[in-house]
């Protein structure tokens, strides 16, 4: 679905990417993480064209995203739904005007079929009751699943998550995992999931890429992830991961149960 | 594409070389500005689509009605200053009847539409610089360009348009206002009878003085826009960037104005 082929990005005189290999799959969630600074958000942001790498290309569906322009940029971004950190919510519009932007902006969609379509998908995420506040009267985590709304009321292929739970409460940042997990089965949908917080990674992830100086030091599932030899994984696991591991097993059985 | 990625440059070697890459940046926002005001001009069909209409109307409220405020004050005093410092001068001549073609000329040819864009730039210009650069740092124009919406069509076309309608009506508003203000001074100051000041002051303008300073004010309107929604768009930095793109935009408009009413004015009256 998304491959990455040597693709090397250079920021502030630092290889923040690295010639680095990367294939998202069709229907599987892709947590990419790391520390702060090693680049997950730049490959993120090289996934939908808003980077463009210095050398090597990135390919969507087999055509190539960092050398599209204009009407085929547009189309192939159409393939995409993103959740921002902070949501990007556009702040003089309420809930509902921001999750219709996309459908009144750049569909001939009616207004019943949208108010339809809108409602839909904010009870997908648990704001049917919010529609009519506006972003600044909204908690960060309703912000995150308002933009998740937003993402996805056009039946995007892929959506990408950039730091899904960065800022939220544990409580808020399970919620949004579950959320993911959901559009995943319900929507069958590709993910690709930025985020440092590991617990959330093994969670909802089918396969982990790990990043670290710009490249990519470990890719496996969930399972392999926590047992892997690599250096730079060990750390972050020890960094992370040795005190929630319980916590993690409990979690991840509580959602497959679900 | 308005998201930019980050740019970095080693330091300067020396002062030589400062100058030139500040003399190349100038030289490439310039160009950038130009640019962004090609594109906001060939989305103006754009301007009947119902949303477009709606926020056109807004902007003309946010950016016109409620710069009347200031305005009245700003062009009433200005006018009453005129007419004291003229008048005191033609009474030693027992002329100070021609107040009013004072008053009326320099408001309608320079001191209205200069007024009017200096304001217009430091309260409106400044909010729209302040709004995109937020916008930025929020990553909302980065989602808007991923839902393939066009932040030029969406966020610049709609100021564009309401500025370059109103600023020329707040102009002739604040003319009026510096003309009633020279008139109270006349009369409570200056013992000028307000037909006597009304008639030397239509008498000495032409309308050509009219027409010259609504292009003038049609112009800065135009140029504050695009100067807020560059330096906006430029944003880089976080709170502080929209710091300095709201400080930038109130000089660079300032110094543009000023450039740009010269050479109206050159073209116009020389």
């Amino acid at each position: 679905m998304i491959q990455f082929e040597q693709v090397t990005k250079t920021l502030g005189g630092r290889k923040v990417l690295d010639a680095i290999d990367l294939e998202v799959r069709d229907g599987e969630t892709l947590a990419i993480v790391g520390p702060s600074g090693t680049g997950k958000s730049v490959t993120l942001k090289h996934m939908v064209r808003l980077m463009t790498p210095d050398a090597g290309q990135v390919l969507v569906g087999g055509e190539p995203i960092s050398e599209a322009t204009g009407r085929d940029l547009e189309r192939l971004r159409e393939k995409f739904g993103v959740l921002f950190q902070g949501g990007a919510l556009l702040e003089w519009l309420n809930v509902f005007e921001n999750v219709a932007l996309p459908l009144r902006e750049k569909t001939q969609t009616g207004e019943e079929e949208i108010v339809s379509r809108v409602r839909e998908k904010l009870r997908l995420v648990g704001l049917d009751q919010d529609e009519l506040k506006h972003p600044s009267e909204i908690s960060g985590g309703m912000r995150k699943r308002a933009g998740l709304a937003r993402a996805i009321i056009r039946n995007p292929e892929i959506i990408l998550y950039d730091e899904p739970t960065s800022g939220l409460d544990p409580v808020s940042a399970r919620t949004i995992d579950a959320l993911i997990d959901d559009m995943r089965q319900k929507l069958t949908v590709t993910s690709v999931v930025v985020t440092h917080d590991l617990h959330s990674a093994l969670s909802i992830a089918t396969r982990i890429a790990m990043l670290s100086e710009g490249r990519i030091v470990e890719l496996a599932t969930p399972e392999d992830f926590i047992k892997s030899k690599v250096e730079a994984v060990v750390r972050f696991l020890e960094a992370q991961y040795i005190t929630t591991r319980g916590s993690w097993e409990k979690h991840t059985n509580e959602t497959k149960n679900r | 594409m308005i998201t930019r990625e980050p740019e970095d440059f080693p330091p300067p070697r020396n002062w030589v070389a400062n100058f030139g890459r500040m003399t190349l940046f100038m030289l490439r926002n310039t160009g950038r500005a130009i640019l962004l005001l090609f594109e906001a001009v060939l989305q103006l069909p754009f301007i009947f689509v119902p949303r477009t209409r709606r926020e056109i109307i807004l902007q003309m409220y946010v950016g016109g009605i409620k710069s009347l405020g200031v305005i009245t004050v700003v062009a009433g005093f200005t006018g009453m200053i005129l007419a004291l410092q003229t008048g005191i001068e033609l009474r030693k001549y027992g002329q100070e009847v021609n107040i009013g073609a004072a008053v009326m000329v320099s408001m309608l040819r320079e001191m209205g539409p200069f007024m009017t864009g200096l304001i217009v730039a430091a309260s409106v210009g400044s909010a729209y610089a302040a709004q995109m650069g937020t916008m930025v740092v929020s990553e909302e124009i980065a989602a808007l360009e991923i839902m393939s919406i066009n932040p030029v069509r969406f966020l610049v076309l709609p100021r564009l348009v309401a500025l370059a309608i109103m600023t020329p009506l707040l102009s002739f508003y604040s003319c009026l206002m510096g003309v009633l203000g020279g008139a109270l001074v006349g009369k409570t100051q200056l013992g000028v009878a307000w037909v006597a000041y009304w008639q030397n002051a239509t008498r000495y303008a032409d309308t050509k003085d009219l027409y010259v300073g609504v292009f003038k004010a049609f112009m800065f309107g135009i140029i504050i826009t695009i100067v807020a929604c560059h330096q906006g768009f430029s944003t880089t930095q976080g709170a502080v960037g929209v710091g300095n793109a709201t400080r930038r935009t109130v000089i660079l408009s300032f110094l543009t104005i000023l450039i740009v009413g010269y050479f109206i004015t050159r073209f116009f009256y020389v």
